[in-house]
């Protein structure tokens, strides 16, 4: 019992007022004189006594009002159990571990056969579900008490390639108790991975009316080699400058050789040999990958031998494209800014960009769609044609880099984006009075490698005012230097000085090949999907650039379209449950490969040390040992300050009768 | 009006026990004369022959003058009486709830009763008395009798405790000549023991009148809080209740008052009930119908 507003317990301290009037303020006699006293007998004082015991009956009456109305206001609560459990029931869970790890051997079937031997225990007040558990849990049925329809639910749980998830198989036996108000008393049938368990211990907290009885399925730790990760770019432009890495780990006493293959569309493409050390790992390296046009499937796979194959291949996907022309637009006077762009375009990692230059007059002639973006550097005039095309083509979803120099300066506004130009600062070289980097937003993908920015001197920025842009870099003014501005569907970078080695020094500096690298393939959308997943991940559907009622299609590894046609136009997200290759179908041929494998944590079979094992069922059984008794008794805060009020107002209505009755005057009295 | 002079409250207001007296007889007989079924003093008797050494003052000439022969007119009030008051001076008679105390009320009956008694030629006496004889005057017709017992009325105080064998026994002694007594007490004694001390008093061919005056509060007191009493005559004190009061101790008096007069009247007594609140006519009523009935 408790009290959910204790502070108006000190209204208990009313109660000394009547203790004051009845027991502590003396009783008064008036002394009368009186003719003979021949009548008055000593047990008169019974007669008294009994008057007395009616003023202790004002007094209790008096005493317990203050006292309930002060209990009443202070919200008294018990922790009542559920009225369900009045009859000794209880939910029996039967959680089953169907995670990646349990394709171990026969884990699950042992699982499975233990969990249906568990229902013997089971009462005929109670009842039971079967919820199997991976990365989430899925109740199999209705709690029931009807043991042959659980057992056949127990026989229809299917391996999955999810990752388990302890946490949440605690959150949902914890729902449990919350929905069926009933003690649960929850069997888990385990590897007892470790890896299993939640960063936070707490997120284990069973609460109250949860009692958690394991059956470890796993025994010792076994040898187990896997292909842990595999490190391969999402698109291909030039084969021969691909490089992939395969990481092959060894868990439990497990070290030899062991022979990595690659393999592409299912042919092999090649093969290395590694040798693992016992609970070490080695990555094998495969420099070129002579990939056709189009998407494929790529594995890498090792000859473990060991007790688990099924973690001894990796899935990845790879795109082989062609590289994306990159429109660069200057006013041809010098073309050093041409130069450093170029050096560092065709310096980034893929060649995935190959750089058209054109002078403003030129670009007017061709269509800027077939471009992946279109770089304005330091262009003073632009042909409204040119404007007014690329404001379209960044309205439908294209990309503009604008780096403001000199020439730029001479305009109101910044192309595009609209920014108004208000000046430009200038700092000559010799007097060291250049600007520096002062903030950076890291976080952004266009500047979140830009570590090496801190040396780069400005000598020449030209200041803007922002506006809504979301500024990514500043210089030591406070001027913006690197400022995003979404237009439409497509986004503009500016850039506020020049790539010419003339407004600063950054085309010399080392940072500079990583900031064209990182700014081309954000402005190209080339980062925004990844190709390689983990079972139980999302996948993004709609962008919002597709038209509205726009279907995306998922075909499944084994083929199945896995979306209905409605799911199809309305789902956001997509749950990958099951490792292979998924065929994602978008609007605007936008394509796509998914390699999905399972999260290699459950290639780890280290067990859950005992100790830990039992302070996770303490968790449960400590709330118990609070209840008192009834271990499966559930627990919860049950406020009864109404039942208080009600005692109050009979008590005040009894209170006022007999103080009528003691305090009426008597009419006849002298 | 006249009837206002006989509520003891307004006779509280006066100064002398004397003119208490002569204005409760005087009222008292005033308003007689509007009753039909009262009538005594000086009415007719009878007649009676002439015989000598007979005063000559009482002969009917009228009857002479027709018949020639002497008559003795004779007239009720020539029937002289002896009276005897006990006043009971105890403690307990100083009670009173109101302007006028039991001893006070007490007083006014006497002087009442003596000065009636003076105005019938009867002899009057007193004995005033608590647990000893406090004073004595024997009844006497003489001269300035109705001062004496006036004086020994107005001189009469609360004393201790009350003692009926004492003064019953001092009348027994003392008296020589049948009459009346009139007893005014409080009678906080058993009935059985006061009956038991007058009897001899009735055998000897007295009337004897109970005067029993009690105060209201005495009668059917109320209290509206416990309160301590504390006894008059011997200072012990009871705590009591409303409640007991109001239901025990009225059933208890009741029971006394009902068994005296009950023991008085098996005895041959006259009992009367005297409540201080009420007029004193009742009582001079009631001493009036008992000498009558005596004539």
């Amino acid at each position: 019992m408790g009290f959910l507003a204790p502070w108006f317990l000190a209204g208990l301290a009313a109660v000394g007022l009547p203790v004051w009037l009845h027991l502590l303020k003396q009783h008064k006699t008036t002394p009368l004189p009186f003719a003979s006293l021949m009548f008055f007998e000593r047990r008169v004082q019974s007669s008294i006594k009994h008057r007395r015991l009616r003023y202790f009956l004002l007094f209790a009456l008096r005493t317990a009002l203050l006292a309930l109305l002060a209990f009443a206001f202070a919200r008294p609560f018990v922790n009542s159990t559920a009225a369900a459990s009045a009859n000794g029931g209880k939910l029996m869970v039967l959680a089953i571990d169907n995670s990646f790890s349990m394709r171990q051997g026969d884990r699950l079937e042992r699982a499975k056969s233990q969990a249906a031997a568990a229902l013997a225990g089971l009462r005929s007040q109670d009842r039971a579900l079967v919820l199997a558990f991976g990365a989430q849990g899925h109740l199999l049925g209705d709690p029931s008490s009807d043991v042959s329809a659980l057992r056949a639910q127990i026989r229809s749980i299917q391996p999955s390639d999810d990752r388990g998830s302890y946490a949440e198989l605690t959150r949902a036996l914890r729902s449990l108790v919350l929905s069926s108000h009933l003690p649960v008393e929850a069997h888990l049938f385990s590897d007892m991975q470790k890896s299993s368990m939640p960063p936070s211990f707490t997120d284990l907290e069973l609460g109250s009316g949860i009692r958690l009885v394991p059956h470890p399925l796993a025994g010792p730790s076994l040898p187990d080699f896997a292909v842990e990760t595999v490190t391969a770019p999402a698109r291909v432009y030039d084969p021969k400058k691909v490089r992939l890495l395969a990481t092959v780990m060894s868990s439990g006493a497990a070290a030899g050789r062991r022979r990595v293959a690659l393999l592409l569309n299912g042919r092999e493409m090649g093969s290395k040999t590694v040798e693992v050390s016992a609970g070490g790992r080695a990555i094998a390296e495969f420099i070129g990958l002579d990939a056709p046009y189009g998407m494929n499937r790529g594995e890498v796979r090792i000859d473990s031998a060991d007790s688990f194959p099924f973690d001894d291949h990796y899935y990845f996907s790879v795109e082989r494209s062609d590289p994306r022309p990159v429109l660069f637009v200057h006013e041809a006077r010098e073309g050093r800014d041409l130069l450093y762009y170029r050096s560092a375009i065709s310096s980034a990692r893929d060649a995935a960009f190959t750089l058209e230059a054109a002078s403003p007059d030129q670009a007017t002639a061709g269509p800027l769609a077939r471009y992946a973006f279109v770089v304005l550097s330091d262009v003073g005039s632009l042909p409204a044609s040119l404007e007014s095309a690329l404001r379209q083509y960044v309205r439908a979803g294209g990309s503009l880099l604008v780096a403001l120099g000199p020439a730029s300066a001479a305009r109101r506004r910044v192309p595009v984006s609209d920014a108004p130009i208000r000046d430009t600062h200038y700092s000559p070289r010799d007097a060291e009075r250049f600007e520096t980097v002062a903030s950076l937003d890291t976080t952004h993908p266009a500047s979140r490698q830009a570590a090496d920015w801190a040396d780069v001197q400005f000598y020449r920025s030209v200041r803007i005012e922002p506006g809504s842009a979301r500024i990514l870099a500043r210089l030591t003014g406070g001027a913006p230097l690197l400022s995003e501005q979404p237009v439409g569907e497509g986004r503009v970078l500016v850039f506020a000085s020049t790539f010419d080695n003339v407004s600063n020094d950054f085309p010399l500096h080392a940072g500079f090949v990583p900031f064209v690298d990182e700014t081309a393939h954000y402005l190209a959308r080339l980062d925004d999907r990844s190709s390689n997943l983990t079972v139980g991940s999302y996948l993004d559907l709609h962008t919002g650039r597709e038209a509205s009622g726009a279907a995306v299609e998922i075909l499944d590894p084994h083929g199945a379209r896995a979306l209905t046609l409605a799911e199809s136009t309305r789902a956001r997200s997509f749950q990958l449950t099951g490792q292979g290759f998924y065929e994602v179908h978008r609007p605007n041929r936008q394509n796509s490969l998914i390699a999905v494998n399972p999260d290699r944590r459950e290639s780890d079979f280290d067990v859950v040390p005992p100790e830990t094992l039992a302070l996770w069922e303490n968790t449960g059984q400590a709330s118990v040992v609070q209840s008192g008794r009834g271990a499966e008794a559930e627990r919860r805060p049950l406020d009864f300050w109404w039942y208080f009020m009600m005692a109050v107002l009979a008590l005040a209505f009894a209170e006022s009768l007999v103080g009528n009755w003691h305090l009426t005057v008597d009419k006849e009295a002298v | 009006m006249l009837q206002r002079f006989l509520d003891p409250a307004t006779l509280a207001g006066l100064s002398g026990l004397d003119l208490i007296a002569k204005t409760v007889v005087d009222g008292f007989v005033s308003g007689l004369h509007r009753s039909p079924d009262f009538g005594f003093s000086q009415e007719f008797a009878e007649y009676r022959a002439y015989t000598p050494g007979d005063d000559l003052r009482h002969v009917d000439w009228n009857v002479f003058a027709r018949t020639e022969r002497c008559y003795l007119k004779r007239y009720r009030g020539e029937t002289n009486s002896q009276l005897l008051i006990l006043l009971d001076s105890s403690a307990s008679m100083s009670f009173g709830s109101a302007k006028v105390n039991k001893l006070d009320y007490a007083r006014f009956v006497a002087a009442s009763l003596c000065y009636l008694a003076s105005e019938q030629r009867d002899a009057a006496g007193l004995i005033v008395f608590d647990d000893e004889i406090e004073n004595f005057i024997a009844p006497s017709t003489r001269q300035g009798q109705l001062f004496r017992l006036l004086h020994a009325i107005e001189r009469a105080e609360p004393g201790k405790r009350t003692d009926f064998a004492k003064p019953f026994v001092h009348v027994q002694n003392f008296q020589r000549r049948r009459g009346m007594l009139v007893v005014l007490s409080d009678f906080y004694e058993q009935p059985e023991i006061i009956i038991k001390t007058i009897q001899p008093l009735r055998f000897r061919g007295n009337d004897v009148m109970l005067f029993h005056v009690l105060d209201p509060q005495e009668i059917t007191p109320h209290l509206r809080e416990p309160a301590l009493l504390i006894d008059i005559e011997t200072k012990d004190a009871v705590e009591v209740s409303p409640e007991y009061v109001r239901h025990e101790y009225r059933r208890k008096i009741d029971a006394h008052i009902a068994e005296l007069e009950t023991r008085a009247r098996a005895a041959g007594f006259d009992y009367f009930l005297m409540n201080t609140r009420r007029p004193l006519d009742e009582a001079l009523r009631e001493y009036l119908a008992v000498r009558q009935g005596r004539m």
